[in-house]
């Protein structure tokens, strides 16, 4: 399976999930299957679970979902650890594995070898771990994972190869307040500070 | 770090509105990360390695928290990537609380060269930072890092010499 049918497969069931994803063509597939405000695009390889994590554990009653790929994980796996012991209840860990640093050219990563994702998942301490290998596989354990209420780590294991979709329009600071303004509205909330113009404050004697 | 200091960060950060911390711990900041751990008022998250941490703050921010990042100086050589592509560029503020190992008075020489490194690699990603060493400039420095911070949208920094520490 490739990851864009993954991607294709759930993204009807999306509402107002949060998604955080990671660097590479995920951005685009994902930009191009669900625009949304809610969707916040990492500019960073590794960091993915690591934001997501922060982003559950400030909005507990939002779902949030990472879709981070095994070249960023491998560069971050204490991240499991710290997600497994911080046990937010709203977050889905997605990792698609295609076993290679695809959007550098495709070297083998250390999956392509003897490492297993989902064990260090479990090693970690976090129970709800699932390996895809299947669409069917994969939509069915994301679709219980969605509407339970709790951690769950999905390995995708995928071929490699990006969905044949355009380039998304993506500006690191125009989506950062984007998706601050979006949260700012649906949670009533108020992230970004402002300042007073001093014409409104009267003149001192 | 004896534990009037600790406390007197901790009442510090909650009076800046700080409600989240990521923590790296050493024996030099032992006390401020377990009284953090105890804090109610304070999301504390213990992280593997300092960049993890600046992740973590940084989607704490995009949820609406104000988060602080507890971290000696080598951990934030260390994170020097994550700030500027997680932090700096997007335009996300997290107060760095960077304990100094390796400056005036060190015994470990192991830590000098780490130590020399630290302000010139805050200059060189262009992160605004202030030096504490004594007791009374705690609280001032953390209400004024955090509010350049927040008004900014950039990291800020305070370096916390030896004499802060213990």
């Amino acid at each position: 399976m490739k990851r864009y049918e993954c991607l294709r497969a759930i993204a009807p069931q999306f509402g107002d999930e949060l998604v955080v994803t990671n660097l590479g063509a995920v951005r685009h597939e994902w930009q191009s299957l669900r625009p949304h405000h809610g969707n916040y695009h990492l500019q960073n390889l590794g960091l993915t679970s690591s934001m997501a994590l922060g982003l559950a554990l400030a909005l507990p009653h939002r779902k949030v979902v990472a879709f981070d790929g095994d070249g960023s994980l491998l560069l971050n796996l204490g991240s499991l650890a710290t997600i497994a012991n911080q046990h937010p209840k709203n977050l889905i860990h997605i990792v698609f594995d295609n076993e290679c640093y695809e959007s550098s050219r495709g070297a083998p990563t250390a999956t392509a070898g003897s490492a297993d994702l989902a064990a260090v998942a479990r090693g970690c301490g976090i129970v709800n771990v699932a390996t895809a290998k299947t669409v069917a596989e994969f939509t069915e354990t994301f679709t219980r994972a969605l509407k339970a209420s709790d951690l769950y780590f999905i390995l995708a294991k995928v071929e490699p190869g990006a969905g044949d979709v355009p380039a998304a329009a993506l500006d690191s600071q125009e989506n950062k307040y984007l998706f601050v303004r979006y949260i700012e509205k649906s949670e009533n909330v108020k992230i970004l500070t402002s300042t007073l113009s001093r014409a409104s404050e009267p003149a001192s004697k | 770090m004896k534990r009037e200091v600790a406390a007197e960060i901790v009442e510090s950060l909650k009076e800046a509105g700080v409600d989240f911390v990521a923590t790296l711990t050493e024996a030099n900041l032992h006390d401020l990360v377990m009284a953090l751990g105890e804090d109610k008022a304070i999301h504390h998250v213990p992280v593997t390695r300092e960049e993890e941490g600046i992740g973590v703050c940084a989607g704490a921010y995009l949820g609406g928290k104000k988060p602080a990042m507890v971290m000696m100086n080598a951990g934030f050589l260390l994170s020097t990537n994550a700030l500027a592509t997680v932090c700096i560029h997007p335009g996300i503020p997290v107060l760095l609380l960077i304990g100094h190992s390796g400056g005036v008075g060190e015994e470990n020489a192991g830590h000098a060269t780490v130590g020399a490194l630290t302000e010139p690699v805050l200059q060189a990603i262009h992160i605004v930072y202030e030096k504490v060493g004594r007791f009374e400039e705690i609280r001032s420095t953390i209400r004024d890092s955090q509010m350049l911070a927040r008004s900014s949208r950039r990291p800020t920094a305070i370096v916390l010499n030896k004499q802060a520490l213990r």
